[in-house]
């Protein structure tokens, strides 16, 4: 008896496949480099004289966007918590201050005081909340570009006798920039991973006597960092491709080297690579670290997949 | 009406059908029970070929069907499918489920579908819910939906792959009225299920899956009450205890 | 069953303006003039000096032109370009994969300021010599390479929405497609009726927050002099001192210019909000984080 194995037409399609695959991506590759490289040949030796002076530049930008991402984070923390408040009509806050303040016998006079008080308490976090979310929409709503020029001119207009050298405004502009930028950002990542968990989580912590900051510590943070790591580390890459633009200002970094194009007059493909390569490495280094944080550390039952199973079977993008 | 012939059916290495022959006859309701993995879902596929046999033969009244020159989409016309896990369009409203393959795939205008359409959701008893998305209906009233979807082509025939299995207790009692409904009406049925009150009221024949085979056949009966294979009873005890 | 009923089978409209949204709206407009006022009192500068405008208005206005232009140009490449290539990763065929996979990946690693600096430079070299000589002969090459740099931040976008509506494909489930075929439609057929309006739906929240990263990236046009709004505003800005014109003008400037791309993101998001609204279906909501 011969034993069919249908599989094997399958198998052979794959091979096929595969190679046309691998064909087109380095016949595209190859295009590239006869385009820039042409008949001239690759400069191995201008590669091999230059790369470290763009690794040193890359450190410029690895050092400011790690500064920019911790004071950003610890920033960002505070705003998207302080955007999960929730805004309660102010007459909901009289109505529930009525019927509580039916019960106990105080006087009508300290019982409109404390109306007063927590009416006016309700209007605070109101208003806290909405310079959060004006922060916020701000930030993410207007170019890096533009900040970076504008926090560029307050120094330069309003402390022109804090800097003594021009390239230490650049710097500073630069970093305070990437700084409120990330944090409006990041305030965004934390406040719809606090949101995402249950509000049922707090009230169970609340129920077993934890403080407000004692359930933020011991159980809504565990269960929101888990969902939040991903989007942050995201945030990192996003930031660290964005702090090549303090370049404006003249700060060192690599991208100055390529912007620079007549003093690399005839190198322009091994520029290309090392720039390319150095980012590249980078970038998708730790993207691929955060896919494996995320499987490591996914605890069953939390998080988009499990809820929506049926839907997402696959990762959800990314946030950009 | 559906004749199947010898056949096989590989998934990589895994052999999930090994020869499988039946033979339906017009106005028949065939039970198909077994444990998972038995192969029962592949083999509803492969009738009406949602799966492409590796081998063997399908037939619909008379015609070979699994053949190059014959258009898949004319035979899944012809036989309608319900969903162990609903599969309603979640994009549409529960009139606009059953309108789409009459619209798209039959070419009706959208009145004449329009008014089909209604006239099977209140066969189902579900002709208030018409303007309800798939995810604002309970599960039963999903199924039901799925059912006059699927009767909506007027289909020769039906197949129904676990069609109770998801649901929620409560609900199981109205789809399997509406099943039972339909195969008094002396619709050609082949269905999946563990339900075996519905199995041995309504089914013609009962047929014992395991390991890609049809083990044995009979008569509810027979099989609930004098299986003669071991496995049968053995799988027989567990579903009925 | 009442036969005489209109055979009405499209969605009821939902209503997009409601009191909730036009005192949403109120309180936006008035926190946008509060942060205005702030800023000009808090910088000692005016955003309503006549002589400012009288200076700096029809650089403003070529700008905001120049800058609409390029969004115009770089939003539907990059939507139609994303859309595809998210079509294409979820192919069961490498040849379709691997390429795309490789492109995005490229984009999506690259900051896009390199890439448009790398565009402007040498986006020029990249066309073959034969297209040159019969499309763009008689083009200037500043326009060749400042296209080509928008190009750059088309395609940078297009590989960040190929992720987004690669996972709309994937989040419509096999069991859609599924029934689809059960019901005997063609591949076609089930792709245009049932997995399209699905992934359309899906896609939408997070398509709204990528073309607003777009509108900003456009900014970037101005590390190469793209003639957009920052670029010119930056050459206004530089001679200021020279004009002898008051150096706070600098903040108006700039608070103008991030006004202007506050008003772009903030219409193409809340337009992208009411679409979403008029394709609510109760089941299909995207969830991101």
């Amino acid at each position: 008896m011969t034993k069919r194995l249908p599989w094997n037409r399958e198998n052979r399609w794959r091979w096929i496949d595969t190679l046309l695959a691998a064909i087109v991506v380095i016949g595209a590759l190859l295009y590239v480099y006869e385009l820039m490289v042409g008949s001239r040949g690759l400069q191995v030796d201008y590669i091999a004289a230059n790369y470290g002076q763009y690794l040193r530049a890359v450190t410029v930008n690895l050092y400011m966007t790690t500064v920019a991402f911790v004071v950003g984070m610890t920033v960002g923390f505070f705003l998207g918590w302080l955007r999960t408040i929730r805004s309660v009509p102010v007459k909901k806050v009289i109505r529930d201050y009525t019927a509580l303040a039916d019960a106990s016998s105080r006087s009508p006079f300290v019982r409109s005081g404390m109306l007063a008080l927590t009416v006016a308490w309700t209007g605070v976090k109101y208003l806290v909340r909405r310079i959060g979310d004006a922060y916020v929409e701000i930030i993410r709503g207007t170019p890096l570009f533009v900040q970076i020029l504008f926090a560029w001119s307050i120094l330069v207009v309003n402390f022109p006798g804090l800097f003594t050298n021009p390239s230490s405004v650049a710097f500073t502009a630069g970093l305070v920039a990437l700084t409120a930028n990330t944090a409006g950002y990041q305030a965004e990542i934390f406040r719809a991973g606090l949101q995402t968990v249950h509000s049922g989580q707090v009230e169970a912590a609340r129920a077993l006597g934890f403080s407000r900051l004692g359930a933020m510590r011991h159980v809504i943070l565990p269960q929101a960092l888990r969902l939040i790591v991903p989007p942050l580390t995201n945030e990192y890459i996003g930031l660290f491709k964005a702090s090549t633009l303090v370049f404006i200002l003249g700060v060192q970094t690599e991208i100055t080297f390529v912007a620079n194009k007549n003093a690399f007059a005839g190198h322009v493909f091994e520029i290309f690579a090392i720039v390319t390569g150095i980012f590249l490495l980078i970038t998708v280094v730790l993207a691929k670290v955060v896919q494996a944080l995320e499987s490591r550390f996914r605890i069953p039952g939390l998080g988009i997949q499990q809820t929506r199973s049926e839907r997402h079977r696959a990762r959800p993008a990314e946030v950009p | 009406m559906i004749r199947v012939e010898g056949i096989h059916k590989y998934f990589g290495t895994l052999h999930v059908l090994r020869g499988i022959s039946l033979d339906v006859e017009k106005g028949e309701a065939v039970v198909v029970i077994g444990p998972s993995g038995s192969g029962k879902s592949t083999l509803l596929r492969c009738i009406n070929l949602l799966v492409e046999p590796d081998e063997g033969r399908v037939f619909l009244e008379g015609t070979q069907v699994n053949r190059a020159d014959i258009r898949r989409e004319w035979v899944r016309q012809q036989v309608g499918m319900v969903f162990q896990s609903f599969n309603l369009f979640t994009h549409l409203t529960a009139l606009q489920n059953v309108m789409l393959g009459l619209t798209q795939v039959k070419g009706i205008s959208k009145d004449v579908a329009a008014t089909k359409a209604r006239q099977l959701l209140a066969r189902v008893g579900l002709a208030a819910k018409e303007h309800a998305y798939p995810a604002q209906l309970s599960g039963g009233q999903q199924q039901r939906v799925a059912i006059a979807r699927a009767l909506a082509m007027d289909p020769k025939a039906m197949l129904f792959d676990e069609p109770t299995s998801a649901l929620d207790p409560e609900y199981i009692r109205e789809v399997l009225d509406v099943m039972t409904a339909l195969a008094r009406e002396g619709m050609t049925m082949i269905v999946v299920t563990h339900e075996m009150g519905f199995a041995s009221s309504v089914a013609s024949r009962i047929l014992f899956m395991d390991t890609g085979m049809i083990i044995e056949e009979g008569t509810p009966d027979k099989i609930f009450h004098h299986p003669e294979h071991e496995r049968t009873r053995s799988f027989v005890d567990k579903i009925l205890r | 069953m009442d036969t005489a009923a209109p055979a009405r089978t499209e969605r009821p409209r939902a209503r997009l303006v409601t009191p909730t949204t036009a005192l949403r709206g109120a309180e936006i407009a008035a926190g946008a003039t509060l942060a205005i006022l702030f800023f000009q009192e808090f910088l000692q500068f005016s955003l309503f000096d006549p002589n400012l405008w009288l200076a700096y208005g029809p650089i403003f206005l070529g700008g905001l032109g120049g800058t609409i232009r390029f969004i115009l140009l770089v939003i539907p490449i990059s939507v139609i370009l994303g859309f595809f290539l998210g079509w294409a990763r979820i192919s069961l065929h490498r040849v379709l994969v691997w390429p795309v996979t490789m492109f995005v990946d490229f984009f999506r690693g690259m900051p896009p300021l390199v890439l448009v600096i790398f565009a402007f430079l040498f986006g020029d070299d990249l066309i073959p010599q034969a297209i040159k000589d019969r499309l763009l002969a008689g083009i200037p090459l500043r326009v060749v390479s400042v296209t080509a740099a928008a190009l750059a931040i088309a395609f940078h976008s297009a590989a960040y929405q190929a992720e987004i509506f690669r996972a709309g494909f994937q989040s419509v489930p096999m069991g859609q497609l599924e029934a689809a075929q059960a019901l005997g439609m063609k591949p076609w057929q089930a792709m245009r009726w049932v997995v399209l309006p699905q992934t359309f739906r899906l896609s939408l929240p997070p398509l709204g927050n990528e073309l607003a990263v777009v509108i900003k990236d456009t900014s970037l046009l101005a590390a190469v002099a793209g003639g957009e709004i920052v670029s010119r505003s930056q050459n206004f800005a530089g001679t200021l001192s020279i004009s002898g014109y008051p150096v706070e003008w600098l903040f108006a400037i700039w608070t103008a210019v991030a006004i202007s791309y506050f008003a772009a993101t903030f219409t193409v998001t809340r337009l992208l909000l009411v679409l979403e609204r008029r394709f609510h279906t109760p089941g299909l909501e995207a969830v991101s984080i």
